[in-house]
């Protein structure tokens, strides 16, 4: 395949490639058979250019080659026909753009680029072929960095053999270069290459526009880094030159008509831009779902949508930014998070039809997951931004029409195709009116019409609502249990439910957006989820969600009805019920504290006026539990007590141990601290005898807290107003939470003022003296100096020892000299000798 | 490594002999005259010439005396870095101070390694003697038979030795002794003679017998000065290998002799030398250092001090070491005088406190908290700096077998801190206010670095001091700022690690803040730390095998194949029975027990329909049956009075009379959970 590229274009190609090409090998072909999965990508894709490009090189003498590829076209064929039957597939879902402007499908493309190609410029033609060549190699380069190098090096040399001599040749020089340069330095070449095509393409982009082909070769290369380097300067040049407009198809009337030669230029450098994109996002759809690719390509993927959400291709870049907004990684999670966030956030960049798109897919993506998923994914709704008035004007416009949007329930599809049907005849005719008007100025312009706006924010309105009662709905699914949960085991949710807690908090933010007509089924869900039952059974309805979720129901519940005040017929009754009971269940490390006090907030502290036996019950509870729990639970308790008792002033008799206390207690005459409804607890029987053992609590302030809400007894009822105390219950929680106590504590100068009330204390505080002194008495010198002699004796035979060893030492010593002693002692003989001789 | 240490020690010497002679002909001209009119006394006479000789022998071998010293000086530079770095403030100058003075080297080796070789050598020792010696009698067999067959042979040996001996000397020039026994060493006979050389000052029994009488007789003569010295060689016996001070003493009898004298008369003997009285335990060193006496009672005293530490460094028998504590106890005051010896005596003490066994770490702790309080103020500081520090090494592990060591180590640290509370609150409220810094960070960073940090020991067990510190003086002192931050820094380490597996932990938490709530009369909320393991959910498949007992008092974590068990549940739901009647039991008088008790008693009412486990049914039913009553007594008591809940004052006198009757059904209710309770742990 290389060599028939070289074959065509020798010139162009950079050494690395062309070496890289030779590597393609009947071992090659079987791998990526056997890993059709993989080769699906490309075979799809580049099927047309290989069959050309076979029969065009099919006079040329290599025979194998041919076959090869013909197996190859057949296999692909094959493919295609199942391609055919399957689904669009969102790649070659893909229009893609031709030089006359036509908005071609990759299925019915092929004929009519053949005509074309024949009349249009021949570099152009070139660039067509040169980008299928690249594609297929870089499919292949893939399957191949899936081998270990070994292999692939064993390949490269069996293929080199197969290969005809001339190929051989060729390759084993290339091979000989590369081995001469050094990785390193063919890094940095590689690296300056980069910086090379980026720059000039920043620079001009008009003239060199056709760089970006380079730099899509340069991402085929086989270093990671290199990839990721190529995938990197790519998007900054794309983030550079990206215009701001959505590049439109021409009409066959625009085509047919003379140009100049400016505008022929321009129309070829749009359709450059546009094409290399493509093949950019392609790339990047396909580098996402490798391992060592992932991030970077999530990083591209989510700056191109950001920074050009009015592009083309938006569609394919939100299917695959969506797709990962649940991804185990932590890293491309809090990315594509952030991207639909800002996404959600800048509406102006795109005119809002991003975010329509992007809830849609988010809704389908719950959906097909069956509300598995992390929950980010969802907390991403709560930074859409909707207008207030949306739905009144909504209702008032639509006044007439059947319910809009029915909740879970099943018409709701035939209900919004019919919204949608109207709507989208309505805007038709607008938009024929406006094109009229100012045509032009609608393709530059973003800025959508009120009408549009609105429509298009109220699908999505309907499209998150729908997202959210599927999650409501499956939470009650007793179907749904834990263990069949927990086979699943998301990295994410650590609830059985992971979804539910960011559903509830957008359901309360949304709140006010809520049709009125599933009201009722949404407190009646609510209440259901919160864990109310006529529960004489107590604890055996055996309810999985936690305390906090439980918690979180009811204050979105709270919340919806406040919200819609004019629906206030819901009866919340059972949720204070709820409250009262839950507060027992509160556990300080397991369930959230600050969901305890904003549901202490939302539901008594921001209350109207409370129901007196009510009152008086959440009162005496709060009391009690504050006595049971944590600083900064009992603040909170403590703050929404007095803010109780600010409100009922018949309630400040539970402050006074008044005998006739009794006469107001009504019905039940006798305190049931262990009753579970707070309308038959008889609090107001009861004295708040907490508040005097909270006025010893160790904490300072919740100290002074008791011991300024005992002595609101006395206060007088007019002056209720004045003593609100501006605190909150979450506040309060805050303030006293652990870390922010240490952080007081460490910040506090140390001081300690102690007043001793003894001198220099003698007496043992807490060993026994006695034990003490026994100790010394238990000694016995006998005892003492027998082993005291019995320590002397092991010292003196180490010494004794060490003596005895250097003697021994010096006496082998002498032994030995005495050989030397011998030596020269005959030496002496001798002289002696010679000397006696020489005298004699 | 030879050389250099011989260029040290050289250069050391010139340095310092100069002064040190000086002393010495001071000291043998004292002697001398001391000695001279007591001539008719044969035996003194013979004592006095004795002793000239020896400081003439000293004298000529100061050189290698102090090359000796400077060794082990220089040793010192090595060992003690090592040993422990943390603490050493205060060697470098007691450094100076030592080695000055050539009596008493410095001790060089660690305990331990002493400790070591002794062990080593002696199960053998006996045999490789004899061994050694038969060896040796062959060889100079030998060795006498090749000098016969040729005396020349002799001669040659005799011209070699010089240079052997250098060859030696540049090896290991340190051993002097070894220098000696060469000179002497040619043949058999001329050992002997060197032998009977030192034979002449060998300490006999009947020395040591007279010397004692003498000194008791008459504290302020010459004997003290041998008696002394002789105690010093003793001290130093077989540590040094300075042949001329093995040699001195030759029976164990002599030896324990003199030990056992020195160390029970020093103290009296100085006492009446400075004309102390018995009693007068606090006299003021100032005092005494004026006094006439005081300069020919100091150098003695200084060498009695220091051969005594000398000796605790070496010896290992704990008998011993309990006796030398004990001595050094009387004559503590002394110490004062000189702050090297006394900072080395903390130190040694301060070790055996925290390594020795029960008796021995209880003797060096009296030891030391008379430092602390006997000593001028900065001696304390020391003493609970070095304490502290060293529990802290001692205290990173805990186990079965060192709780009791460590919770003594900790009762004795608050023993030491409550000396002085001024002075000592500051320093806990500081090391409180430390630990809450760092666990603020890692509330912040939840590191596990951090994490791990928190979850040790070391923390805990340093909290744990401080609340008995709390507990323990609350009752005579304000220390409410203190308990505040305390409360703070335990309530954070309960929360930072929640689940059933930290149980134990958590529960030592709470049983700390029950503690602190109990000595200062605030009220903590505790009951929602226990509650956790009320609901714990039954799940089917417990573990019933009853193996291995849980015991939470050594351990922090539960081992995560227990969690199952049912034994752990077991102790979960026993310990918070504990707790939770611990605190009930505090406020069981209070006006707010029925309150204060609700939201546990429908916890406990609703475990006990739930549980499966039969032996936990009872004591939860005892403790709501328990709580039940009392709640109602105190609510009969509540029907009767009239104040409201703002007035304080008769709240606080609600119910004070049972109070001090004492013998309330719920008081007597925990006394039994207790002792079930410790049944349970010695069951364990």
């Amino acid at each position: 395949m290389g060599k028939r590229k070289k074959v065509i274009l020798p010139p162009d190609l950079p050494l690395e490639i062309a070496e890289d090409e030779l590597q393609l090998s009947d071992e090659d072909f079987d791998f990526v058979r056997k890993n059709r999965k993989y080769a699906g990508f490309l075979t799809k894709l580049d099927t047309k250019s290989i069959d050309r490009h076979v029969t065009r090189v099919a006079d040329h003498k290599e025979d194998e080659l041919e076959a090869l590829y013909e197996k190859r076209n057949r296999k692909a064929a094959l493919l295609k026909v199942q391609e055919d039957e399957a689904q669009v597939d969102p790649v070659d879902a893909l229009p893609i753009r031709t030089l006359d402007g036509d908005w071609k499908y990759r299925t019915a493309k092929k004929e009519r680029y053949e005509d074309k190609s024949n009349d249009t410029a021949s570099p152009k033609k070139d660039d067509d072929e040169e980008k299928g060549v690249i594609r297929l190699t870089k499919a292949e380069r893939r399957q191949k960095l899936k081998k270990d190098k070994k292999e692939a090096k064993k390949v490269a040399k069996e293929e080199g053999e197969m290969d005809v001599p001339e190929g051989k040749l060729h390759s084993e020089v290339l091979e000989k270069v590369q081995e001469d340069l050094s990785a390193e330095e063919l890094f940095t070449k590689k690296k300056i290459k980069v910086a090379k095509v980026g720059m000039t393409l920043l620079e001009n982009p008009e003239s060199n526009i056709r760089s970006l082909t380079d730099l899509l070769q340069i991402c085929d290369d086989e270093d990671h880094n290199i990839v990721k380097l190529g995938l990197m300067s790519l998007l900054a040049v794309f983030k550079d030159i990206i215009p701001g407009y959505r590049i439109r198809q021409l009409t066959e009337k625009e085509l047919a008509v003379q140009v100049s030669e400016a505008v022929r230029k321009m129309r070829y450098y749009e359709y450059t831009l546009l094409r290399s994109y493509k093949a950019y996002i392609l790339k990047l759809i396909g580098l996402e779902k490798q391992t060592s690719f992932r991030q970077v390509a999530v990083r591209c993927m989510c700056t191109l949508l950001d920074t050009a959400p009015h592009f083309n291709f938006r569609e394919s870049l939100l299917i695959s930014v969506v797709k990962n907004i649940s991804s185990s990684d932590d890293v491309v999670r809090k990315l594509c998070c952030e991207t639909i966030k800002s996404l959600f956030a800048n509406e102006g960049k795109h005119g809002g039809e991003a975010t329509l798109q992007a809830v849609r897919l988010i809704a389908d993506h719950v959906k097909f997951h069956d509300c598995q998923l992390h929950p980010d994914s969802v907390y991403v709704f709560l930074s859409l931004k909707f207008d207030e008035d949306l739905r009144k004007s909504e209702k008032m416009e639509e006044k007439g029409r059947p319910k809009k949007r029915r909740g879970w329930h099943n018409h709701e599809v035939p209900n919004q195709l019919q919204g949608s049907d109207k709507k989208r005849s309505r805007r038709d005719l607008i938009e024929k009116t406006r094109k009229e008007v100012n045509a032009d100025l609608k393709s530059v312009s973003f800025v959508p019409d009120p009408m549009e706006r609105r429509r298009m924010q109220s699908e999505a309105l309907s499209a998150v609502f729908q997202t959210y009662f599927r999650i409501l709905k499956h939470s009650m699914d007793p179907a749904n249990s834990r263990s069949k949960v927990n086979a699943i085991s998301l990295p994410g949710g650590s609830t059985a439910y992971p979804l539910l807690a960011p559903c509830l908090d957008g359901l309360g933010k949304f709140s006010h957006l809520i049709d009125l007509d599933f009201m009722s089924d949404l407190i009646g869900c609510l209440k259901k989820l919160a864990g109310y039952s006529d529960r004489h059974d107590g604890i055996s309805h055996q309810n999985s969600l936690s305390v906090s979720e439980r918690l979180q129901c009811c204050v979105v519940a709270f919340r919806v009805m406040r919200s819609n005040l004019d629906a206030l017929n819901v009866d919340l009754q059972d949720f204070f019920v709820q409250l009262y009971n839950l507060i027992l269940e509160y556990r300080p490390d397991r369930d959230r504290g600050e969901v305890l006090a904003e549901a202490l907030k939302t539901m008594l502290w921001e209350g109207r006026q409370h129901d007196m036996q009510r009152a008086a019950a959440f009162i005496k509870r709060l009391a009690t539990f504050s006595l049971s729990f944590g600083s900064a639970e009992a603040m909170a308790a403590l703050v929404t007590l007095t803010h109780l008792l600010q409100k009922n002033s018949k309630c400040r008799n539970l402050l006074e141990n008044d005998a006739g206390g009794g006469s107001l207690s009504g019905l039940v005459v006798k305190y049931q601290p262990e009753a579970t409804d707070p309308y038959l607890s008889g609090a107001l029987a009861s004295v708040l005898w907490e508040l005097s053992l909270l006025m010893k609590h160790y904490n300072p302030s919740i100290s002074s807290m008791a011991a300024s809400i005992s002595t609101m007894a006395n206060m007088n009822p007019a002056q209720n107003q004045a003593y609100l105390s501006t605190i909150s219950p979450p506040q309060a929680f805050a303030d006293l939470s652990i870390e922010r106590e240490l952080l007081k504590q460490s910040s506090k100068p140390l001081s300690l003022n102690i007043k001793s009330r003894r001198e220099k204390g003698k007496e043992f505080v807490v060993l026994d003296p006695d034990q003490l002194q026994r100790v010394e008495s238990f000694l016995d010198e006998d005892q003492v100096k027998l082993r005291l002699e019995d320590h002397f004796t092991v010292l003196r035979d180490i010494s004794e020892n060490e003596r005895l060893r250097g003697e021994l030492n010096r006496t082998s010593l002498s032994l030995s000299l005495y050989e030397e002693y011998k030596m020269q002692k005959k030496k002496r003989d001798n002289k002696t000798k010679r000397r006696k001789d020489a005298k004699v | 490594m030879a050389k250099k240490l011989g260029k040290k020690a050289r250069k050391f010497a010139k340095k310092n002999l100069q002064s040190v002679l000086k002393r010495r002909r001071k000291l043998k001209a004292v002697f001398k005259k001391r000695s001279a009119p007591r001539g008719g006394n044969n035996r003194d006479a013979l004592e006095g010439d004795e002793k000239v000789k020896l400081d003439q022998n000293m004298e000529g071998n100061s050189g290698g005396v102090i090359l000796d010293g400077s060794i082990t000086e220089n040793d010192l530079e090595n060992v003690f870095p090592e040993e422990d770095e943390d603490l050493n403030d205060d060697i470098s100058d007691s450094d100076g101070y030592l080695s000055e003075d050539t009596e008493c080297p410095y001790i060089s080796e660690s305990e331990s390694e002493n400790d070591s070789t002794k062990k080593n050598a002696h199960i053998d020792l006996v045999g490789k003697n004899k061994e050694l010696s038969t060896e040796i009698t062959q060889q100079r067999k030998k060795l006498n038979r090749l000098i016969k067959k040729d005396p020349e042979f002799s001669n040659f040996l005799e011209s070699r030795k010089n240079d052997m001996e250098i060859s030696r000397r540049e090896e290991l020039y340190s051993d002097e002794d070894e220098d000696e026994d060469d000179t002497s060493y040619p043949d058999g006979d001329a050992v002997q003679d060197s032998k009977g050389s030192l034979s002449d000052k060998i300490l006999t029994s009947s020395t040591i017998d007279v010397w004692c009488w003498l000194v008791m007789q008459e504290p302020s003569g010459p004997a003290v000065r041998n008696l002394l010295n002789g105690f010093r060689v003793a001290c130093r016996y077989g540590v040094d290998s300075n042949k001329i001070i093995s040699k001195k003493i030759q029976s164990r009898e002599v030896f324990s002799k003199i030990l056992t004298f020195v160390l029970s008369e020093a103290d009296n003997i100085f006492r009446r030398l400075l004309r102390m009285s018995d009693s007068g335990r606090k006299e003021n060193i100032p005092k005494l250092k004026s006094a006439s006496e005081w300069r020919t009672v100091s150098p003695l005293m200084e060498s009695y001090l220091r051969s005594s530490l000398y000796l605790l460094h070496q010896i290992t028998d704990n008998q011993i070491l309990i006796f030398v504590l004990s001595r050094l106890r009387a004559s503590i005051i002394f110490f004062s005088a000189f702050p090297s010896l006394a900072r080395r005596l903390i130190k040694i003490a301060v070790h055996l406190w925290a390594t020795g066994d029960q008796s021995l770490s209880l003797s060096s702790f009296t030891i030391i908290r008379d430092i602390a309080s006997e000593l001028p103020s900065d001696y304390l500081d020391i003493c609970l700096t070095r304490t502290y520090k060293s529990f802290i090494v001692c205290s990173k592990f805990v186990e079965h077998a060192n709780l009791k060591h460590i919770e003594f180590l900790m009762n004795s640290i608050v023993e030491l801190h409550s000396l002085d509370i001024r002075k000592s609150s500051q320093r806990v409220l500081t090391s409180v206010q430390q630990l809450g810094s760092i666990l603020r960070k890692a509330f912040k960073t939840k590191k596990k670095e951090e994490l791990k940090m928190i979850h040790s020991w070391q923390y805990i067990n340093c909290i744990n001091m401080w609340v008995k510190f709390i507990t323990c003086n609350s009752r005579d002192n304000d220390l409410q700022p203190l308990v505040f931050s305390v409360i703070q820094v335990i309530t954070g380490v309960a929360h930072l690690f929640p689940g059933l597996r930290n149980i134990p932990l958590r529960f030592k938490c709470v049983q700390m803040l029950n503690e602190l709530s109990l000595s200062s009369g605030v009220f903590v909320p505790i009951a929602s730390l226990v509650f956790e393991c009320l609901d714990y959910k039954e799940s089917g498949n417990l573990d019933t095998t009853r193996g291995t007992k849980i015991n939470f008092s050594s351990l922090l974590k539960v081992p995560k194949q227990l969690l199952k068990s049912q034994d752990f549940h077991e102790e979960c739901v026993l310990s918070a029975i504990e707790l939770l009647s611990a605190h009930f039991a505090q406020w069981s008088y209070h006006i707010s027990f029925p309150e204060l008790t609700a939201i546990p008693l429908i916890l406990l009412k609703r475990f006990d329909a739930k549980t499966t486990i039969e032996g936990l049914r009872r004591p939860v039913r005892r403790l709501i049956d328990q709580v039940e009553q009392n709640r109602d007594f105190i609510q009969r008591k509540r029907d009767e009075v009239s104040f409201s809940p703002n007035d304080q004052a008769s709240a606080d006198s609600f119910t004070q009379l049972e109070k001090s009757s004492g013998n309330a059904p719920f008081t007597q209710y925990y006394a039994s959970v207790l002792q079930n309770s410790r049944t349970r742990i010695i069951v364990n």
